[in-house]
């Protein structure tokens, strides 16, 4: 279903029509909007792909539909196209986490190079927001008890320690660990202290 | 016969009587003579307290003149300086009244300025009380604006025979002046050239898009070809989306030149000679601030001509600023503007301003009128070719060339104000 999409919001109908014709011939999904507004109404977040912006429309500007997009942690790359004179704003709209810009005129090769980047750059963002959404289902199945046995376990401790640190039989330390290796579908204890630290990473 | 004893008697007595007349006669003589000499003295005393009192005005007169903080003096018509207060003595740096007194006001005039000086004191010597400014470089080589504030002395039988001339230092009134006409000059410059590129920008914004679009669907229609598998029937449609943008980036281009034309004249009967005046007015300050003399030669019987006085105004300010700004940056020493307005053929009036400055260079005469044509460091090159496209507006021609002593001459021309001849259609065979 989540075929990568490039949307494309350009007030200029003639200048949204040309960019998808030009962008289909690499064989991508185009959908053209003509107004920041119609895109935020029409945009699904789930959908994979990137965003290709003019920084100059009359109602919310490229620049405001970036904030809005941000305000709701929507993370899609923005390739903002600018005209001449406008390269302030881009770099602006970069550092405040656009993807990339490109000025008018531009080479037709460069924008597909840039399309394709920021493609490649939101599969990469949706890959690693599925796997934490995937270790927090994880680490969430766990009981109570499993979750001090796991941080235990993940800090080296052997079952005998472990047993003495939370005042439990060893033969008790050894069921919640067989059953933390099989909720988290770990194979082995270094397994279980990558996904720990993968956590870790995330905060 | 008396006897000679009475005869004696007699005599006696009537020398007696004799003398005693004499007496009387004498004592009133005395008595007049007294009473005269009584009203002499009276008289005397009179004359003598009226010379006093003259005598205390003309004191109580120098006093105030003496210890005036402005400069003071009177002047023969020869600009010689016949009087001058202390004031007048620091303010031309003199050390004692010998310095300045019986020698030429002009030893302290700045030499470019020293015409203007004159004409205006033959103006207060033709009974003219007036005000100028000029530069004035003292006795110690000081340089200095002064501003003298001018009028004629006349004696008991109303001749003139002084001007009499109240004059201050306006250096620093006139840096000011200066500094605050700099920084308005530097502002208009600004908010022109700003306002040229918006709207610069604002046609290369304009003219982008219909350009990536035609590149878009040219670049996608390639790319299509080279990968084959394509049938040339799919590559009509964004074909004609690029003709199409194509056109429309023409209509921008139409738009624009129609814009730049757009500001249509409104013609009314004007007389040419009151919009010299009024120009002649909105560049004074100018003409005065660098020195120049502006002279008017206008014929008084001219028809009226049809005009956007506004509109002709703005061409001659330029015109006029122009030749004002040439003289100056070719630090001319005579700097002279002249206007003038004539019959021209039957159904024109032209009207010429030739001033004494550098000119044009002959190999440049015919570019003067282009955009973006400038000789000034600072200049955009619009004046002109602003000033010719309203002349043409106006059914009018404008030319330029230099004159043989050197100076630039620029000439335009406005058609008469006719009932049979609506302007419109003299415009439009112009055009054409």
């Amino acid at each position: 279903m989540n075929e990568p999409t490039v949307f494309i919001v350009d007030d200029d109908q003639a200048v949204a029509r040309s960019l998808r014709w030009l962008i289909e011939s690499v064989r991508l999904r185009v959908e053209t909007y003509a107004s920041a507004q119609a895109f935020i109404d029409g945009y699904d977040a789930a959908r994979s792909g990137c965003l290709v912006l003019d920084v100059r429309m009359p109602g919310m500007s490229g620049i405001e539909l970036q904030e809005r997009l941000a305000a709701q942690r929507i993370r899609i790359p923005i390739i903002f196209i600018t005209g001449h004179g406008d390269v302030q704003m881009a770099v602006r709209a970069v550092q405040a986490g656009a993807f990339d810009f490109i000025e008018k005129p531009f080479n037709d090769q460069d924008l597909l190079d840039r399309i394709q980047r920021a493609i490649a750059r939101d599969a990469e963002q949706r890959d690693r927001d599925q796997q934490r959404a995937r270790l927090r289902t994880l680490f969430a199945s766990l009981t109570p008890r499993e979750s001090e046995v796991l941080d235990l376990v993940v800090e080296g401790l052997s079952n005998k320690a472990v047993a003495n640190a939370l005042g439990l039989s060893a033969k008790t330390v050894e069921v919640h660990r067989a059953k933390v290796m099989e909720k988290m579908h770990a194979r082995s204890v270094s397994d279980l202290v990558k996904m720990a630290m993968q956590r870790q990473g995330w905060g | 016969m008396l006897p000679a004893s009475d005869m004696l008697w007699l005599a006696l007595v009537v020398l007696g009587g004799s003398l005693t007349a004499v007496l009387i006669v004498l004592g009133v003589v005395l008595a007049r003579l007294r009473d005269a000499e009584r009203r002499l003295d009276e008289r005397e005393s009179r004359h003598e307290s009226m010379l006093d009192r003259l005598q205390e005005n003309e004191y109580r007169l120098r006093t105030i003149i003496e210890s005036e903080p402005e400069c003071v003096k009177l002047q023969a018509e020869d600009g010689t300086v016949l009087e001058i207060n202390p004031a007048g003595l620091r303010l031309v740096d003199a050390n004692q009244p010998a310095d300045i007194i019986g020698r030429k006001i002009f030893s302290v005039v700045a030499p470019e300025y020293v015409d203007i000086y004159r004409e205006n004191m033959r103006r207060v010597f033709a009974g003219e009380a007036m005000v100028y400014e000029f530069r004035a470089i003292t006795l110690k080589n000081r340089v200095a604006w002064m501003e003298t504030h001018a009028a004629p002395l006349r004696d008991a039988r109303g001749n003139i025979y002084a001007l009499l001339g109240i004059t201050r230092d306006i250096t620093e009134h006139k840096q000011a002046e200066e500094q605050a006409r700099r920084h308005q000059t530097e502002l208009a410059r600004v908010a022109r050239l700003s306002t040229m590129g918006e709207m610069a920008t604002g046609i290369a914004h304009e003219l982008n898009q219909p350009l990536s679009a035609i590149a878009n669907f040219s670049r996608g229609c390639i790319r299509r070809l080279r990968s084959g598998g394509m049938s040339p029937v799919e590559l009509i449609e964004p074909l004609e989306e690029v003709c199409e943008q194509a056109e429309r980036a023409g209509d921008i281009l139409r738009h624009v030149r129609d814009f730049v034309r757009k500001s249509e004249p409104h013609l009314k009967p004007m007389d040419v000679n009151q919009i010299v005046r009024a120009v002649v007015k909105f560049t004074e300050h100018e003409a005065r601030q660098q020195r120049t003399l502006v002279r008017l030669n206008l014929d008084p019987l001219l028809p009226k001509v049809a005009a956007d006085a506004i509109m002709i105004e703005q061409v001659m300010v330029n015109l006029v600023r122009n030749a004002i700004e040439a003289m100056s940056e070719a630090n001319s020493s005579r700097r002279e503007i002249t206007i003038s307005s004539r019959l021209f053929e039957t159904d024109f009036v032209e009207i010429e301003i030739v001033d004494t400055g550098p000119g044009i260079d002959g190999s440049l005469i015919d570019q003067v009128f282009d955009q973006f044509f400038t000789t000034k460091p600072e200049g955009v090159g619009m004046g002109l070719a602003i000033s010719r496209s309203i002349i043409e507006s106006h059914g009018g021609t404008v030319r330029a060339e230099s004159s043989r002593d050197g100076g630039a001459i620029l000439r335009f021309t406005l058609t008469i104000n006719t009932q049979q001849s609506s302007r419109r259609e003299r415009a439009d065979s112009i055009h054409s």
